[in-house]
């Protein structure tokens, strides 16, 4: 195997998953939740680092909700057992959990106002009277809503909403934060303030959080680690360049990001290269070390921005020709989809490197497309 | 034919202010119309019959049919029937410690059995709203079933129950609870009772449906933030529910104060609620003028709940 840059995270010098003596922070142990005859957590184990800042990614309905909502407290597992700082939490009421919350239908108190709202939790914890007043105003001002301190949920933006749920969920500083879908309805740009300050947050803090997306961009600049779910299981769980550039399967491959996959058929393999056949009838070279004898049908994931498109015709391994079925131009960089000879449509994104670009392709040209022998990824599942 | 569309639809956008304003004029007047049957409604059966019965209680009894004057009927003599008019019948009931005292009686009866109704109604909806979604149509026909009855029946069958040899002595009897039977019929607790049982859904719909309405996660979410359940309840549940509440209540306290015919088959002679001042003046004595001022004082005193609890109900939609 070719050797392969770290994978790391964001933060470099945070990575307690790689050490073995690291003592896990937050541990679910096998759970499942069953709703009647359905799995909506299935036999799921995960470990969940101090300080982490731990993305679930994946699916409506896959089971993030109800594997946040186990954690709070307000379902039990059907199965399975759930630590937090070596206590298992099996019969802890939610009021009693180190964990706030976010909801993702924000469960705003729509009697009291904005301030009310933030400040419910600290006055269950009877802080000062003054304290409270100051925390509420930070967290209002984190989250650009200082001047709606008075009003009533009712009297809000979809997106106030959410910023006040985030507000209320953050004015605690627990010591687990769960955010469930916390930025959905902002725009783009407030989102990204908003991701920014939360991250500073964060490490600020040193709170773990487990952040539930939709978006898998938002997961990638602020997680330390993902976990793809699929179908209340975990499918892998890696930090987001490892999720990008050595997922585990075709799901993962698929789900983060743009991908081809080919079907191949195994040639050889053997000292860490690896030559298959692709169905749509071409060669790859490829640099990988997985497991598998020749015969054996695999998968080669290759992303879109890994291959190189010409006009003039090229040789060499890890070649194929094929007709510019679309072009879409999105500023930086170009995106074609050139149908191969055999028929299957490979997806391509060039980076706009100059202003004009030297290649001039167009719809119904003819086009070769070129990869390296580490560009892309052989899965077997 | 492409300019035609053009100004058309310029004029349908946010152009021709005539056009428009005439639009919005008729939908106006059509958003108007819809309201029109309910005021034509309360004009007919409420205010005309008031405004009658405020007529009457302004005349003078006489032995005759009908057993008051003036009438108002040939109109050229209307200006002098309307001289005859006087208010000698409510200076009368003012100066009668008879009906302040029924008055009086009413409200507190009324106000009693309000807070019982409510203490019962609460619990009574709150289960209701927890329970699985699957039984909650049939608990809220049970609540609606007594209606089923006729409300005298009903009544009626809580003096059997009631009565000293009745079945809940008999019960609490065999029980070995008490030894003498309770005097309970013809005394305040029989009319409560009675009250409680027979204003009880009018009560529990309203807040079971306030209840219901709320969403469940913010009870989650006062958990989540560190709050206990009671005191979740107390800071969460009970003020959503509020609206909810004050209307059972007012259901329950406004036609109780009037109430009739509970008082009268299970109070005994010995409580003088208004609504039997009422009938005694009109019957008994065929008094209209001064049974008449009996009812509008009592409109009167009731005009007042009703008011705050509008008041109420316009702050807590808006
Ligand atoms: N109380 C419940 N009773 C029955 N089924 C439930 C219940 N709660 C969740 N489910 C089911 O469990 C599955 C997982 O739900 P969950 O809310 O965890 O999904 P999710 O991953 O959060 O989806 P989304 O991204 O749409 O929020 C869904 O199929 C859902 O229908
Ligand atoms: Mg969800």
């Amino acid at each position: 195997m070719a050797p392969m840059k770290s994978l790391g995270s964001i933060r470099r010098d945070f990575a307690p998953w790689s050490d073995r003596d690291a003592k896990p922070y937050i541990l679910f142990d096998g759970v499942t939740k069953q709703f009647g005859e359905f799995k909506a957590v299935d036999d799921l184990t995960l470990t969940i680092y101090e300080g982490e800042f731990f993305a679930l990614l994946g699916a409506s309905g896959c089971g993030k909700s109800t594997l946040l909502r186990m954690l709070a407290g307000f379902e039990a597992p059907s199965r399975g057992n759930i630590v937090i700082d070596g206590e298992d939490l099996a019969g802890t009421p939610p009021y009693r959990r180190p964990v706030n919350m976010m909801f993702q239908s924000y469960a705003l108190f729509p009697h009291m106002s904005v301030e009310k709202n933030v400040a419910f939790g600290l006055r269950q914890e009877r802080m000062p009277r003054d304290q409270i007043a100051e925390r509420v105003d930070q967290v209002l001002r984190l989250v650009k809503l200082e001047n709606y301190a008075s009003r009533r949920p009712d009297q809000l933006s979809g997106g106030q909403r959410q910023r006040v749920a985030l507000a209320r969920s953050l004015a605690k500083r627990p010591k687990v934060l769960l955010l469930d879908e916390p930025l959905g309805a902002l725009d783009k740009k407030l989102r990204e303030e908003t991701q920014f300050e939360l991250a500073d947050l964060q490490h600020q803090l040193g709170t773990t959080f487990i952040m539930v997306t939709h978006d898998q961009e938002e997961a990638m600049t602020m997680a330390d680690r993902i976990a793809v779910m699929d179908q209340g299981k975990i499918v892998q769980v890696a930090t987001p360049e490892e999720i990008y550039e050595a997922p585990n399967s075709r799901f993962v491959a698929d789900f983060v990001g743009n991908v081809n996959v080919l079907e191949a058929k195994v040639l050889r393999a053997e000292g860490g290269r690896m030559s298959l056949e692709a169905a749509a009838g071409f060669t790859i070279e490829t640099v990988n070390a997985v497991d598998a004898s020749p015969g054996q049908t695999v998968f080669y994931a290759l992303r879109p921005e890994k291959l190189r498109i010409s006009g003039e015709p090229l040789t060499g391994s890890n070649v194929v020709a094929g007709e510019v079925w679309d072009i879409a131009y999105f500023g930086h960089v170009t995106s074609f989809r050139i149908k191969l000879d055999s028929g299957e449509i490979m997806k391509v994104a060039m980076i706009n490197a100059t202003r004009v670009s030297p290649l001039q392709l167009t719809w119904h040209d003819r086009a070769w497309l070129q990869f390296d022998d580490d560009a892309g990824l052989v899965l077997t599942r | 034919m492409a300019e035609d569309v053009g100004t058309r639809n310029a004029a349908a956008g946010s152009g021709d202010p005539e056009v428009l304003s005439s639009r919005r004029t008729r939908m106006k007047f059509r958003g108007r119309a819809v309201i029109i049957p309910p005021y034509v409604w309360l004009l007919a059966f409420f205010l005309l019959p008031f405004l009658i019965v405020f007529k009457i209680s302004l005349s003078e009894v006489v032995v005759a049919m009908p057993p008051y004057r003036p009438t108002f009927g040939d109109p050229s003599e209307w200006w002098g029937a309307l001289r005859q008019l006087t208010i000698d019948n409510y200076l009368w009931i003012a100066s009668d410690e008879l009906y302040i005292n029924s008055y009086v009686e009413s409200l507190w009866i009324a106000g009693i059995s309000t807070v019982i109704t409510l203490l019962i109604a609460y619990p009574l909806a709150y289960g209701m709203a927890r329970a699985p979604a699957g039984l909650r149509p049939t608990l809220l026909m049970l609540v609606i079933l007594p209606f089923w009855t006729s409300f005298l029946i009903r009544v009626y069958a809580w003096i059997g129950i009631l009565k000293p040899e009745g079945l809940l002595n008999q019960l609490l009897i065999a029980i070995g609870l008490i030894d003498e039977p309770l005097l309970i019929i013809n005394t305040h607790w029989a009319i409560f009772i009675g009250i409680t049982y027979s204003y009880l859904p009018f009560m529990t719909l309203p807040i079971y449906a306030s209840l219901d309405r709320m969403d469940h996660s913010l009870i989650e979410a006062a958990a989540d933030l560190g709050c206990p359940p009671l005191k979740a309840f107390w800071t969460i549940t009970l003020p959503l529910s509020l609206p909810g509440v004050v209307a059972g209540c007012f259901l329950v306290f406004i036609p109780a104060v009037g109430e009739f015919v509970i008082p009268d088959l299970l109070g005994g002679s010995r409580t003088l609620m208004i609504g039997k001042t009422v009938w005694l003046e009109f019957f008994t004595n065929r008094d209209w003028p001064v049974a008449s001022a009996v009812a509008v004082v009592l409109v009167a005193i009731l005009v007042l709940p009703i008011v705050i609890f509008q008041r109420y109900q316009a702050r807590a939609g808006g």
